[in-house]
């Protein structure tokens, strides 16, 4: 008996909401004024759609452009570091290593002149004479490293990461053996390969002077006299020009 | 004569048919505004009357339709056609009905309490539409007991008369998953209609 209420009241329920019992032309009022909310909510999202596009569309384009023309330009780690640096995202700068005056005096006395020269130098500031030079790095507690220009960017940005270069890698090499293993001739033949990768790359005039002092430590002096040669010349500018004749003169003795 | 001559050009073949769904199945995907209007005229009494039976409330129903319709372009991407779009349109309807049915069943609640009912609209013997008026609210009062799923079965079989499997279909649960449903919903709607002593 009981199926039977449920019956009736399940039938019930269909026949009191059948709206399909009516003509097909027969549209109720509420249906018609549905259909207009419909269309309105629809309308509403295709405008809220198209102002987020073209909101978002000329920003996309920007930003493509402009890592377009840094990729194409190289110069697309320096806009990166000006971002981060406005943005705030910059990598807190290292703890400078300890100078290279905390040598003791007996070891500096029993190196030869030419290293002495070197190390004099390793205590002066890097010149930035150079556009294109990027900030020095911090000083290694290693002979000569602070007298090298030492760019820090291809070694610890996050944008050479980004706009990868092959011969960053390269230079990257070259730096680690030259300051941080201090072996000269694996940096030598480090700097020379990178130098025939990138003959007028971004570094190349950096990799030609810390070259040169390579073949100064390694006793190369015929070789180091021709490579300084160039700097005191002022081939390269200004660049380590005085730096390099007090090297030549140190040689020379 | 050829054969092709004699077919009568004033009825579109299977194909044709077919053709223009698919079209406008890709209309829709595309966001048309326009092919959503062709969907409702074509769908909106049997979303409409369904809503009606799952929600029990006309305003609540109509809203329910306005989300269905509204939604559609944007769930397109989960229809495969596999089932007919009526169908797909009733399976969103359910995804949608949850928080229309609670309002619904709140209002009922509050109706109760002061001896008013929503009246659904019915046309005929004036005896015979107050008991059938009585008994669909009394139905749907005993659907507010129970949950959404169970709810959906006993709507989707018992009201709408489909059988399980297409009901399955519908909501997207094996048959056996629906008949279990309806197993329990069908208990508790009979103690409920008892209880309220429906004649």
């Amino acid at each position: 008996m009981s199926d039977d209420i449920l019956t009736q009241a399940a039938r019930a329920l269909r026949e009191s909401t059948d709206s399909e019992r009516g003509a097909a032309n027969d549209v109720p009022p509420s249906a018609r004024l549905t259909r207009s909310r419909v269309m309105a909510s629809l309308h509403r999202s295709t405008v809220k759609r198209r102002t987020r596009v073209a909101f978002l569309l000329p920003i996309a384009a920007t930003l493509a452009t402009v890592s377009a023309w840094g990729a194409a330009s190289g110069k697309a780690p320096e806009l990166w570091d000006a971002v981060t640096r406005t943005l705030g995202f910059e990598k807190p700068a290292e703890a400078p290593a300890p100078p290279v005056q905390s040598l003791g005096r007996s070891s500096r006395a029993l190196r030869r002149p030419a290293e002495a020269a070197i190390e004099h130098h390793a205590v002066a500031e890097p010149t930035s004479e150079q556009p294109d030079t990027p900030a020095p790095a911090p000083q290694p507690p290693a002979v000569a490293s602070a007298a090298l220009p030492a760019p820090s960017a291809p070694a610890a940005s996050a944008s050479s990461a980004v706009f990868a270069d092959p011969t960053h890698d390269l230079y990257r090499r070259a730096h680690r053996a030259h300051f941080a293993e201090h072996d000269a001739a694996a940096a030598l033949a480090l700097w020379d390969e990178y130098l025939r990768a990138a003959p007028r790359g971004r570094f190349a005039v950096e990799a030609r002077y810390n070259r040169a002092l390579c073949l100064v430590r390694l006793g190369q002096r015929a070789e180091a006299r021709a490579a300084l040669d160039a700097f005191a010349a002022g081939k390269f500018g200004g660049y380590r020009q005085s730096e390099a004749a007090e090297l030549l003169e140190a040689l020379g003795e | 004569m050829n054969v092709a001559e004699l077919a009568p050009l004033s009825h579109p073949s299977l194909d044709e048919v077919e053709s223009e769904s698919d079209r406008l199945v890709e209309r829709l995907r595309a966001g048309e505004p326009a092919a959503v209007g062709e969907v409702y005229d074509a769908h909106h009494r049997a979303v409409r009357a369904f809503a009606k039976r799952l929600v029990g409330e006309a305003a609540a129903a109509e809203d329910l339709v306005h989300d269905v319709f509204v939604a559609l372009p944007k769930v397109m991407k989960n229809y495969r056609g596999e089932s007919p779009l009526r169908t797909f349109l009733i399976a969103i309807a359910i995804n949608k009905a949850r928080h229309h049915v609670r309002g619904a069943a709140r209002r009922r609640r509050a109706m109760t309490s002061f001896a008013e009912q929503p009246q659904l609209g019915l046309a005929g013997d004036p005896e015979q539409d107050a008991r059938r008026r009585e008994l669909a609210q009394a139905l749907t009062r005993a659907l507010d007991a129970l949950t959404l799923e169970h709810r959906v079965a006993v709507v989707l079989c018992d009201v709408e008369e489909r059988s399980s499997r297409e009901a399955a279909e519908v909501i997207g649960v094996p048959e056996a998953t629906v008949r279990t449903r309806l197993f329990y919903a069908r208990k508790k709607l009979r103690a409920a209609l008892e209880g309220v002593g429906v004649p």
